[in-house]
């Protein structure tokens, strides 16, 4: 159901503690929370509270991720967001603090929820110097989608702010682009995305795909931040518009194409031709009135075909960007795989580590001088192992390869095989973190890099225990016969096999943990 | 399978056996046309795969070949 308005609705009864905040009102309200007179959250009090029992009351506990600012004092207002009248304006003190409450990120700026409740520098918090950089960015990328031969508009928050006050939405944190393919199948319009992708790259965007429709270009701004810009891709099909992001409504081409203007910040950008009729499928009837707080509803049948038909190529990504967030630095001692490994083969022969994670094997192997391939999808893991070993000179490389997509994988299994010869495919447990499709993919790409002979080692966890290793690693538990046989599928040969039990300190005590050793060739 | 899907699976085969066997019905169905559509994004990076990279490599000699790779790995 699209969002029932705001209206102003009589609130009272408001009070703050280190739990959150409680109101009382019969209706429906959203409302603003700001610290020392600038906006940090807003929140709708119905539908994200819980009735305290008390008549029409209601508390909202504080979003997680404010938790670590809210030790101090501030200046609490509390404000209905459509008509900006304050139900609450008090010092409040919060946690054991002493000084101000600041909201703010490690450079002092200022930060504030978005929707999603993430902190990021809104709009509302920077200056129209700040501010420029981005409209020049929208300017750069719509250039760039053109010269690709998509004739991309605003989209979203950023339609909703140029058509309604022509201006950025304060409470909005990024700039949204879409498009209509002309294309009406999911096949062409994916590869259309790709063919843009492509062109944008060669123009020195840096891209980041978020699905096989959607991706994000990274913009620096004037005081260092990077900013995405999304673009949304979009098709028609069955007299529906389809638009990532995610809108599946009855629509006609002649609402979107040809394309129309509206002026965002003083500056004129492309807008779908029926920009009421747009929105109204993006917001609701209720468009007009401001919501920082909105939230998508999209029915799940729409969710269920964009996720079929587009997605996948990200699955767990976010917990590994986190594992890696810091550019952790690799350990000096490698994995027991990677000594018995280098055991047992010469050390002339080149290694692909598939799955390096922070590159530590990779660069224990370069150091006895083996050739040394990294491969991860999440290029800051390995980042410190590549400058060591561009440093130290050594003969290692590494490369970002993602086991989703199958385009990464076949690229990179032909790129590692442009060089001749054997070669030892090292995967350390990464049976136990891939589902079907990715280790299909692993073994596809093994399979390549082995096109000339050597052997691949698998290390994946056949027995939990109750150990910290399992755990920290989020690891599941693959049966030897499973793995076997979908390497068998493949073509492969198991030539050994053998089960190593986690010895007690690495494991943290507990039941023991199990895992298999596995070594396959392709004849 | 969530528990309480599990539960109302086991309530549903002595509530009403027709019903039931509609819903797994439905549920197999949905997983079905899932892995079609699954389909769309395989079908398209393979043809991107070939589309890109073989007239490049029919044409290339051993450095132009790793550089046609190397560059179509980058724009991943």
């Amino acid at each position: 159901m699209r969002s029932p308005l705001s209206r102003l609705g009589r609130v009272s009864s408001v009070s703050v503690d280190a739990d959150g905040i409680s109101a009382r009102s019969r209706r429906e309200v959203v409302l603003d929370v700001s610290f020392d007179g600038r906006r940090v959250y807003s929140f709708w009090l119905h539908r994200d509270g819980t009735p305290t029992g008390a008549p029409g009351t209601w508390q909202v506990p504080w979003p997680g991720s404010l938790h670590r600012f809210l030790s101090g004092t501030t200046r609490l207002t509390l404000a209905v967001h459509e008509s900006q009248e304050a139900v609450f304006d008090q010092e409040v003190t919060l946690g054991g603090g002493a000084g101000r409450i600041a909201v703010v990120n490690a450079a002092g700026q200022p930060l504030s929820l978005d929707k999603s409740l993430r902190l990021v520098q809104t709009f509302d918090s920077r200056s129209e110097e700040n501010v420029r950089p981005l409209l020049d960015a929208i300017d750069h990328v719509l250039a760039g989608l053109e010269q690709a031969g998509i004739h991309a508009f605003l989209a979203y928050g950023t339609l909703l702010g140029a058509v309604r006050d022509g201006r950025l939405i304060g409470h909005d944190s990024d700039a949204d682009l879409g498009y209509v393919s002309e294309h009406e199948h999911p096949v062409d319009a994916i590869r259309e995305s790709f063919r843009v992708q492509r062109a944008l790259t060669r123009a020195g965007y840096r891209i980041t795909r978020y699905s096989a429709l959607a991706f994000k270009v990274d913009v620096v701004e004037s005081d260092g931040v990077v900013r995405g810009l999304d673009v949304f891709g979009g098709f028609m099909r069955d007299g529906y518009l389809h638009l990532m992001g995610e809108i599946r409504t009855p629509f006609k081409r002649s609402w979107v194409t040809p394309l129309g203007t509206a002026t965002l910040e003083g500056r004129s950008f492309p807008v779908p031709a029926d920009t009421d009729r747009f929105l109204t499928a993006t917001y609701g009837r209720s468009w007009r009135v401001p919501d920082p707080a909105f939230h998508f509803a999209t029915p799940r049948s729409t969710h269920r075909r964009f996720d079929g038909w587009f997605r996948g190529i990200r699955v767990r990504r976010p917990l590994w960007d986190r594992v890696y967030s810091r550019r952790p630095a690799p350990s000096a001692t490698p994995s027991d795989l990677a000594r018995w490994v280098a055991d047992r083969e010469d050390p002339t022969t080149p290694v692909v580590d598939l799955g390096c994670g922070t590159g530590s094997d990779a660069l224990w192997l370069a150091r006895r001088g083996t050739p040394v391939t990294g491969l991860d999808f999440v290029r800051r893991g390995f980042e410190r192992a590549e400058e060591e070993a561009v440093a130290e000179g050594l003969d290692a490389r590494f490369l970002a390869c993602n086991l989703l997509e199958l385009r990464s994988v076949l690229a990179t299994g032909a790129l590692v095989a442009a060089d001749r010869g054997p070669r030892i495919v090292i995967a350390r447990h990464l049976a136990d973190h891939l589902g079907a499709g990715a280790r299909r993919n692993a073994w596809t790409a093994a399979r390549m890099m082995l096109h000339d002979g050597g052997r691949l080692y698998l290390e994946f966890l056949i027995q939990r225990g109750d150990g910290r290793l399992a755990r920290k690693q989020r690891a599941r538990v693959r049966t030897p016969k499973a793995v076997a046989r979908e390497l068998r599928a493949l073509g492969a040969t198991i030539v050994e096999r053998e089960t190593v039990r986690i010895p007690r300190s690495d494991r943290g005590g507990g039941s023991p943990a199990k895992t298999c050793r596995m070594v396959a060739t392709w004849q | 399978m969530a528990m309480k899907d599990r539960m109302r699976n086991v309530a549903g085969r002595f509530r009403a056996p027709a019903t039931h066997d509609l819903r797994q019905r439905v549920v197999a169905l949905e997983a079905e046309v899932q892995e079609c559509r699954q389909l769309n994004l395989r079908l398209a990076e393979l043809t991107d795969v070939v589309t890109a990279l073989l007239v490049p490599l029919a044409r290339a000699d051993e450095a132009e070949l790793r550089e046609v790779l190397a560059k179509y790995h980058e724009s991943l």
